[in-house]
């Protein structure tokens, strides 16, 4: 086991805690704004809040709260960028009797660009850019002194051009992310002096580079009663999409201190699609013991600013200003 | 964090009339649905105010064939209901292709499909 535990979760968390999430509309398909990765949308919105309480894969392990707020602004139609803060609260080893810590994390701004855009296939992808930057949090909740930058591909895909055969199936959407978080520095040194001996200790964290990845598996039952067929069931539940999400992260080099071991959750829940907001409530299920020892829990309200603000806030800054349309069918 | 919190009911209050992007509420024929006799008519009500010169439905059959016998008409007196009238549909299975623009200029799209009984 590393000397210093917390370092290394503080890293974990940091890379994990990614708040900028985004919903899109492809066709037929709503993707709905997700919690543990982000998909591949580009619009306007506001979560806030995010809560989610886990208990980390330390030893020993701590609770840790965590309340974050995104806001993502488009600059054009499919350019974006997003500002998202998040306080933490860490329960140290111990519980009453002993401190904590608690403060905000390193921000994090996401430059987010749509690729590609397919209604009849129900397929988009976009690229981003996130920077967490150093120093901008507290340290006593591990907030680092150097930058991270992550490049990362986002996809949806959703099922909808399945032959009628597979009606069933139609309602089923994936969406995915990859990305590669590349920190300022490779290494962090500290130099402590034993007070008793006056000796010097010196030691030497290595920062590695890790492989951000994960996907979600949702089932639509808006798509179903509009696109597949209206089975008369009640508003409340017409509005659910059920979801799984995955999210991982795997050191890929300068493992030295960290090690290689994956770590991430799997998060079964649901989201509640109003008509211009969104509540999800998911469970974080640790996928190995480095990465909890019990189910955590994230719940998240979410608002469609493109639709409350739909002159103003909600709209790209550089677009036309009279959207005109144009009709399908030729007229 | 309250002025945080009243400051953001402001901004939600000062929003004025929520209309969002407009979603297929419901159909008639009911979307995935079998009916008998043919319908008359294909009646789409959506979860927003439409911009008429903007929205259209197209029918097909499973030969790709328009089978409407007019153009799509938005009701004035409910604008988040339009219609469009067909042709005398024989047994089969039909699409219904819409795409509107709500009232603030959102534009979606969709299909969906029902069946004609013999």
């Amino acid at each position: 086991m590393f000397k210093n535990s917390w370092p290394l979760a503080m890293l974990a968390v940091t890379l994990a805690a990614s708040t900028a999430r985004a919903h899109e509309i492809v066709g037929n398909r709503f993707f709905p704004a997700t919690l543990a990765i982000d998909d591949p949308g580009v619009t306007d919105e506001l979560a806030l809040p995010t809560v989610s309480m886990s208990k980390t894969g330390d030893v020993a392990s701590f609770k840790q709260l965590d309340i974050s707020g995104e806001f993502a602004k488009r600059i054009t139609e499919d350019f974006a960028i997003s500002v998202a803060p998040t306080w933490s609260r860490l329960y140290a080893p111990g519980g009453l009797t002993t401190n904590g810590a608690r403060g905000f994390q390193n921000v994090e701004t996401l430059l987010k660009y749509r690729l590609f855009k397919n209604d009849e296939h129900e397929f988009v992808m976009s690229a981003g850019l996130e920077i967490e930057w150093g120093g901008s949090g507290a340290q006593g909740v591990g907030a680092e002194r150097f930058n991270v930058y992550t490049p990362t591909l986002y996809f949806g895909k959703g099922f909808g051009d399945l032959p009628a055969s597979m009606n069933w199936a139609r309602p089923f959407a994936i969406t995915g992310q990859f990305g590669y978080s590349i920190p300022g520095v490779s290494k962090v040194v500290t130099a402590t002096v034993d007070p008793d001996t006056l000796e010097q200790d010196i030691d030497t964290e290595y920062i590695p580079r890790v492989f951000n990845w994960g996907a979600t598996l949702q089932y639509s039952m808006p798509y179903l009663k509009s696109a597949v067929v209206d089975l008369g069931l009640p508003d409340f539940i017409n509005r659910l999409i059920p979801i799984v999400e995955a999210s991982f992260q795997t050191p890929v080099s300068n493992t030295a201190t960290s090690g290689t071991v994956t770590t991430g959750t799997i998060n079964p829940g649901v989201i509640y699609t109003g008509k211009t907001y969104q509540f999800a409530i998911e469970a974080q299920i640790p996928v190995n013991r480095q990465s909890g020892t019990s189910v955590g829990v994230i719940g998240q309200l979410h608002f469609y600013l493109d639709d409350i603000f739909p002159n103003t806030l909600g709209r790209p800054i550089f677009a036309n200003n009279i959207n005109t349309g144009r009709p399908m069918f030729g007229r | 964090m309250r002025s945080i919190i009243a400051s953001i009911a402001f901004l939600f209050a000062a929003a004025g009339p929520v209309f969002a992007h407009a979603h297929l509420d419901r159909a008639n024929p009911a979307v995935g649905s079998t009916v008998t006799p043919a319908p008359k008519e294909v009646v789409l009500w959506f979860t927003n105010q439409l911009e008429p010169a903007f929205s259209s439905i197209e029918v097909r059959n499973e030969k790709g064939a328009s089978v409407q016998a007019g153009k799509a008409v938005v009701d004035r007196s409910n604008r988040t209901r339009m219609s469009v009238p067909l042709k005398s549909l024989p047994p089969g299975s039909y699409k219904v292709m819409w795409r509107v623009l709500s009232v603030d200029t959102h534009r979606t799209v969709g299909d969906f499909s029902f069946r004609v009984g013999p």
